[in-house]
């Protein structure tokens, strides 16, 4: 099998529109979270959420912009980030061993969202021409394919909020067997419509509106946690064979050392500790590395009562007697819950912690809960910690549990 | 029909202007909505476009348009048509 570097990296998130800015404010633990502003979102039980400042008008002409819904823009602007990083990654590609893979849980929502309120509310008999391009769940992988030219495989993963993590895992996979050389893979999500915050106000989950402080609203392993806060955003990586990498000099960020995956297949929402474990022991097995080698885990930590408690379990059962030492945080408490996107925005995390010596914290976090008794590297980011390896788990609604590990490049 | 054209063609300049981005000059008559690099996805749009300014239905056959429309002028003659047969003579939209 081959190995798989990390050459390029974009970011469009809550916490800044590229790598450096999203760096920085993972160090500084400021939070992307605020209360919503919109035309129905007093409706919503949870007005709160972690929003992207983006103007797709200064990134694309308005012809093309008509046909791009915002999880497109996201998702385009964050690979062009990525492939720029990449340098020199096109000279002598061969397109067809180049692909796509994209990680997505809820695709054009937006679209969808705005097609319903024409014809419900304004009792139009028409939706927006280019609807059914610009909400197809495959659109963000397929405009990434045609602006780069990859005519390899161009896939859409959707297993929910693993979608992302499973994108990238998958890719790298298909480096690692020879079939590609090149592979841009990553995620995007923009599930910040009404209709989309309705139906997951519906289900319970989401966080209650911190009353001081409503960028506090997300509180991972916190006793006070009430559940996850939606955000949007994309994160691209561009992956290529190391070999490859290597002979043409390129910057490497990180290997893709490791990826697990399983399925609970026990419950459609409900997490389990023995399918956490599992995805986390098949991806250490992948990166043949003992538990020891890991040194900072970026948490799935949605801030749900069910999760958090959970995962814990998971990690000390895997890690043992190890498991207090590891430093665990979730940087959901600062960037929300990109669903789709968020594998793939804190792998990001996992490889700018190992590159820059930042372990970013968990804010928010003042009263940890007794089940919850790990080192959340709480409120502050932990600077000058070199690590040689990190992990980042995902684990979705649908049971798909999905963990990479990243290695420092050697 | 005497007068229409002109006025029909002028709308239709502005909006392809406006929301197409395409040269003002390049739109005359005998242009052909190809070498313009308008698709049949790009058309589409135009006609959503047509049906707001003009408040009319176009039709959704497809292969009539085809043959029809190939000029910025076939279109401003089509756009009078579905004006006429949809408003009548003299009522437009």
């Amino acid at each position: 099998m081959r190995r798989v570097a990390v050459t390029g990296m974009g970011v469009i998130s809550p916490l800044g529109n590229d790598k450096r800015a999203f760096a920085a404010s993972l160090a500084a633990g400021r939070p992307g979270i605020a209360r919503l502003a919109g035309k129905f979102h007093e409706r919503l039980a949870s007005p709160v959420g972690a929003t992207v400042a983006f103007d797709g008008e200064k990134h694309f002409p308005a012809p093309q912009l008509r046909m791009l819904d915002r999880v497109s823009q996201f998702a385009l602007a964050a690979a062009s980030q990525a492939v720029a990083e990449a340098g020199a990654v096109f000279e002598g590609l061969e397109r067809a061993r180049a692909g796509v893979f994209v990680g997505t849980g809820m695709g054009g929502a937006q679209t969808a969202d705005d097609g319903y309120y024409t014809l419900y509310a304004e009792g139009s008999d028409r939706v927006k021409p280019f609807s059914v391009i610009l909400a197809m769940n495959n659109a963000a992988a397929a405009w990434i394919g045609i602006e780069h030219g990859f005519s390899g495989p161009n896939l859409t993963y959707s297993t929910a909020c693993s979608s992302s993590a499973v994108a990238i895992g998958e890719a790298a996979r298909r480096i690692a067997s020879g079939e590609t050389d090149v592979m841009i893979a990553g995620g995007a999500e923009a599930p910040l419509n009404f209709g989309t915050l309705k139906a997951w106000d519906a289900l319970r989950t989401l966080a209650s509106v911190d009353p001081g402080d409503a960028s506090a609203s997300c509180k991972p392993f916190d006793r006070k946690r009430s559940g996850l806060v939606l955000g949007e955003g994309a994160a691209m990586l561009v992956l290529e064979d190391w070999e490859r990498a290597m002979a043409r000099g390129a910057s490497v960020l990180a290997e893709v050392a490791g990826y697990g995956l399983c399925t609970d297949a026990t419950h459609i929402t409900r997490p389990s500790v023995g399918g956490q474990a599992e995805a986390m022991r098949r991806a250490l097995d992948a990166a043949a590395m003992d538990a020891g080698a890991i040194g900072y885990i970026n948490a799935h930590g949605t801030g749900t009562q069910a999760n958090d408690a959970v995962e814990t379990a998971a990690i000390k059962q895997v890690f043992g007697a190890a498991a207090p030492r590891i430093p665990v945080s979730s940087t959901k408490s600062m960037h929300g819950h990109l669903l789709g996107a968020a594998g793939a925005l804190e792998f990001a995390a996992v490889i700018l912690a190992l590159r820059g010596g930042v372990l970013p914290p968990t804010i928010n976090l003042r009263d940890p809960d007794p089940e919850c008794d790990l080192d959340y590297v709480p409120l502050v980011a932990r600077a000058g910690v070199q690590i040689d390896a990190a992990m980042s788990n995902s684990f979705a609604f649908g049971g798909t549990n999905a963990v990479l590990i990243a290695r420092r490049p050697r | 029909m005497d007068a229409a054209p002109a006025t029909t063609i002028a709308r239709l300049h502005a909006l392809l202007a406006k929301d197409f981005e395409l040269e003002p000059a390049a739109l005359r008559p005998e242009t052909r909505l190809e070498d313009l690099d308008i698709d049949s996805l790009r058309m589409i749009e135009i006609l959503f476009s047509v049906e707001d300014e003009f408040g009319i239905t176009v039709p959704a056959e497809q292969a009539e348009l085809r043959d029809r429309v190939k000029t910025v002028g076939d279109l401003a003659a089509y756009v009078d048509t579905l004006v006429a047969e949809q408003h009548g003579a003299g009522k437009e939209g």
